[in-house]
């Protein structure tokens, strides 16, 4: 009955096979090679000399702190949000949906950038004012551990609590009602009853958080490298673009530990979604959660959503625009507006490199998600509807490259494309980019896919209609949303994508985020600034532009 | 129009092990009847109505509808559903959220290229029909469960169809709804003269539905009948029990005499009118459903009068259930509300010999 079927599985499975297990085995191989080009004979040497420099204990301990204060930092904001959007009578209820997609909105590179703008202690803007209002102490810095753990647990805040907010809106309040009736107060039933319940998604939340920060690279590069803060991110980093000899042996061996952490955590967060599914009781009723009465803790409480909101989405956007348009950096004055110009904006417009990482974003954005989106479609296809032991094998494949540090995955692929003419081309960063993002396509997908229950297809069957004639006119419109937020997801991605690229692009290749990420490492700040609102635009623009044709595509009707 | 089915065999796999979901199965479904396929959940009775539709392929085994062969395992033949010309109503309903009342009606018609006058005189008849006259510019999600329920069935009728097929239509709908909805379905289907094949494990359902039922067990049909011989003349415990609430006394036959059979049971020897039984000495099921067993006054003689202890009575508004202790047996049985008894207290009970069935064991 479904003989085509068959043919499409082994196919998908070898294409995403291809894309995951690829650079992990080229990881592998380069890690036990003497250099790039030609692997030589086998030596452990590159281990050795990986992990006995005696400069690696230290670069450990800083990214266990960093990535375990980031994860404190993140769940505990997002449990703070998550609880009181979904469980009490705070106002302004919008703002918590706008704060969960900030991720999409202000790339990270930038969002750290305008960190540094400031709190750096030699002209950071906060530093001037309070200089300006006479204080005495030495300044803030933000090239700190502590820096960088605030600026990531910011930034991963919407990803735990992605997690944590649909758990615990499904949480059934009969469970807390049975508490309060037993004689338990708010404070008690919170403590006793519900977080032990949500456990499971709180530690899937802190999981994904230690996962995104051991891969980050944005917060740890811009801010932790001018204050001589290495983690393993930047520490593979220097070892392949900085000093005169690029090593990619090292660097292959020391990633081999990073990417070994992320698979174990990952898999580590399966069994915890897993587990809180099992958890989490959904009322078949259907009626929405009782909510608690703040009362007078009302409006202070969402002084501090706002406070939040306008730390995470408005902040750096405004930081961005004055930086873009005064000479050098200076507290917010009537000299300084009397001096804006559109200096910087002209130097970018007219920098050939600039223009053309301008140029190679967009069609790695628009391109590369078109082309990711098609392969999620036909993948979640298969996990959802197909669901033999090979569907299986290929969901897990493709939930693999979810737990990859880009920068580990760019060293594999490097050692992949310099035995292909994909070398340095944009080819070379378009496959790298959909290996590494293809879990982004597949998840709203297959959770689109899931919606259409079998007997929509059946009916049509039924109805008349041929298989192709179902498709046309039964799943695809219904999988219009899925598709829409995949492409905006994976779009998004790429037009900001930094960890990847800073190992794959090459002259001629340059795209956005690493231009900014030189611009900051040259102190360009006020380019930095026009190039990356520029940034901004393309991806807003992207997301509205997607958005429209998806509402265009659609009548579905409410 | 007639539907054959011989020899059909289906097994899946889950977990390493096989399961036979069809076991041999021969059936032939009347013209213009509602057919009903009862059993418990698991039994196969949706796989049979899935391989009569064509979403399923079964092992081996020849279907026919209306002398076309549709699906034939010998002569390597699969009609796929689109080609069959059938209608159907899901369980879920399944209609497509992205489009309104009228587009899931005419999609039918829209599939086979029908002209467009044509598609909105069928569409308006058919919502005409089920009584939905004027929801074609609805949004079909929003529309309560029993409508729902009827633009499905709309859309299954549209294209007159040889054969309508139901699986489990009402189960997605409250008690009360789905008393109406079965009224309705009952009125619209005989009023259509149509063949339907109807899927359920609610027995109420069946009885009240069907032309004839067959009650399904572990992949074989084990009973085929009318609704009256389904009910009363079941000869296998199986069927009995799950088609009603029923006692079972085991014991030996003691006489037959003409049309009386007399069984010597734990609780007393019971009379049971009963055609071609088995012969003396033969251990068999008395089976006496509890809507036919009456309280009479504890000194009322004559046969099948048994005594015993009022164990538990529940009131259930339209009568009293309750279970009396006949020496060592537990028995349930059913009286009118008002009938003065109370737990703990005597009574006597007859059993009526014509609705005294029985099972060989």
């Amino acid at each position: 009955m479904h003989k085509n079927r068959s043919a499409l599985t082994p196919s998908l499975i070898a294409i995403v096979g291809f894309l995951t297990v690829c650079p992990v085995v080229m990881l592998v191989l380069g890690s036990f090679s003497q250099g790039l080009g030609a692997f030589g004979t086998f030596t452990t040497a590159k281990y050795v000399q990986a992990y006995t420099d005696p400069a690696f204990a230290e670069i450990l301990v800083n990214t266990a702190i960093f990535i375990a204060g980031s994860a404190v930092v993140a769940t505990l904001l997002a449990l703070f949000l998550a609880y009181l959007n979904t469980r009490t009578n705070i106002p302004g209820k919008s703002l918590f949906g706008i704060i969960s997609l900030i991720p999409m909105m202000v790339p990270h590179i930038l969002f750290a950038a305008s960190w540094v703008l400031l709190l750096n202690p030699s002209n950071g803007m906060l530093n001037l004012v309070l200089r300006q209002l006479g204080w005495e102490g030495a300044a803030l810095s933000i090239y700190t551990l502590t820096g960088m753990i605030l600026v990531e647990g910011l930034l991963d805040m919407p990803i735990a609590y992605l997690v944590i907010a649909p758990a615990m809106s499904a949480f059934d309040v009969a469970l807390e009602e049975s508490s309060r009736v037993s004689g338990a107060a708010n404070l008690r039933t919170l403590t006793r009853i519900t977080l032990p319940v949500l456990r499971p998604a709180i530690l899937a939340a802190a999981t994904l958080v230690v996962v995104r920060s051991l891969a980050s690279f944005a917060v740890p590069s811009v801010i932790g490298m001018p204050g001589r803060i290495y983690v393993l991110a930047t520490h593979i980093y220097r070892v392949v673009a900085t000093g005169y000899a690029a090593d990619y042996g090292l660097a292959a061996a020391v990633g081999m530990s990073a990417l070994a952490a992320s698979i174990i955590l990952i898999f580590l967060y399966r069994r915890l979604t897993s587990e809180g599914e099992k958890y989490v009781t959904i009322s078949s009723r259907g009626y929405r959660p009782a909510v608690i009465d703040l009362k007078g803790a009302r409006y202070p409480l969402f002084g501090i959503v706002a406070v939040l909101s306008f730390v995470l989405i408005v902040l750096p956007v405004l930081v961005l625009i004055y930086t873009s348009l005064v000479p050098y950096s200076m507290v917010p004055s009537a000299r300084a507006f009397a001096m804006m110009s559109a200096r910087h904006w002209t130097a970018v417009l007219n920098d050939p490199v600039s223009l053309l990482s301008l140029k190679n974003s967009l069609i790695l954005g628009v391109g590369g998600a078109t082309l990711g989106i098609c392969l999620s479609f036909f993948v979640s296809y298969v996990i959802v509807k197909v669901r033999t032991r090979a569907a299986g094998l290929l969901e897990s494949l493709s939930f693999l490259s979810f737990s990859f540090p880009g920068i580990v995955v760019g060293i594999g692929f490097m050692w992949f494309f310099v035995q292909t003419p994909l070398y340095a081309t944009i080819w070379a960063l378009l496959i790298g980019y959909i290996a590494t993002y293809l879990p982004y396509g597949i998840r709203p997908l297959t959770s689109a896919f899931v919606q259409v229950h079998g007997h929509l297809e059946e009916s049509s069957r039924v109805s008349g209609a041929g298989p192709l004639t179902t498709m046309r006119r039964i799943v695809l419109p219904l999988l219009v949303p899925g598709i829409v937020s995949g492409w905006i997801l994976m779009a998004t991605m790429f037009v900001r994508e930094l960890s990847l690229s800073v190992v794959l692009s090459r002259p001629g290749t340059e795209v956005l985020a690493v231009q900014i990420l030189r611009f900051s490492e040259d102190g360009l700040w006020g380019r930095l600034s026009a190039l990356g609102i520029i940034m901004i635009f393309i991806s807003t623009g992207l997301v509205a532009a997607a958005t429209w044709i998806g509402k265009t595509f659609t009548k579905v009707e409410k | 129009m007639e539907i054959r089915i011989s020899g059909l065999n289906k097994h899946y796999t889950s977990e390493g092990r096989t399961i036979r979901a069809l076991d041999d199965v021969d059936l032939t479904i009347p013209a213009n009847e509602i057919f009903t396929l009862l059993g418990p959940s698991g039994c196969g009775k949706t796989t049979l109505l899935r391989c009569i539709v064509g979403l399923e392929m079964p092992d081996t085994g020849e279907i026919a509808i209306g002398g076309d062969v549709v699906f034939s395992a010998a002569r390597g033949l699969y009609v796929p559903p689109e080609k069959r010309g059938l209608g159907m109503v899901f369980q879920t309903y399944a209609i497509w959220p992205h489009m309104n009342v009228f587009d899931n009606v005419a999609y039918p018609l829209q599939t086979r290229g029908e002209p467009r006058e044509e598609i909105s005189r069928k569409v308006a008849r058919t919502l005409h029909f089920v009584q939905l006259d004027g929801f074609e510019k609805r949004p079909a999600t929003k529309l309560s469960g029993g409508q729902q329920q009827r633009v499905a069935l709309a859309r299954a009728l549209v294209g007159e169809p040889k054969v309508i097929l139901f699986d489990e239509p009402l189960s997605n709908l409250d008690a009360k709804l789905r008393e109406e909805t079965r009224k309705e379905l009952r009125s619209f289907l005989t009023e259509l003269r149509i063949t339907a094949v109807y899927v359920t494990h609610d027995r109420i359902e069946a009885l009240s539905l069907s032309d004839r039922i067959a009650v399904m067990k572990n992949g074989r049909i084990v009973e085929l009948g009318t609704p009256r011989e389904i009910y009363f003349d079941s000869d296998r415990r199986f069927v009995a029990d799950f088609i009603g609430r029923a006692n079972f006394i085991a014991g030996t036959i003691a006489s037959v005499s003409g049309t009386e059979t007399a069984v010597e049971t734990a609780i007393g020897r019971i009379a049971c009118e009963r055609k071609g039984a088995p012969a003396a000495g033969a251990t068999v099921s008395v089976c006496v459903r509890p809507e036919f067993i009456r309280v009479v006054a504890a000194d009322a003689g004559g046969p099948n009068v048994f005594t015993g202890t009022v164990e538990s009575l529940v009131f259930v508004g339209d009568a009293y259930e309750g279970e009396v202790r006949v020496g060592e047996t537990l028995l349930i049985f059913r009286v009118e509300p008002m009938t003065p008894i109370r737990v703990g207290g005597q009574i006597a009970l007859r059993f009526d010999p014509r609705h005294c069935s029985l099972l060989s064991n």
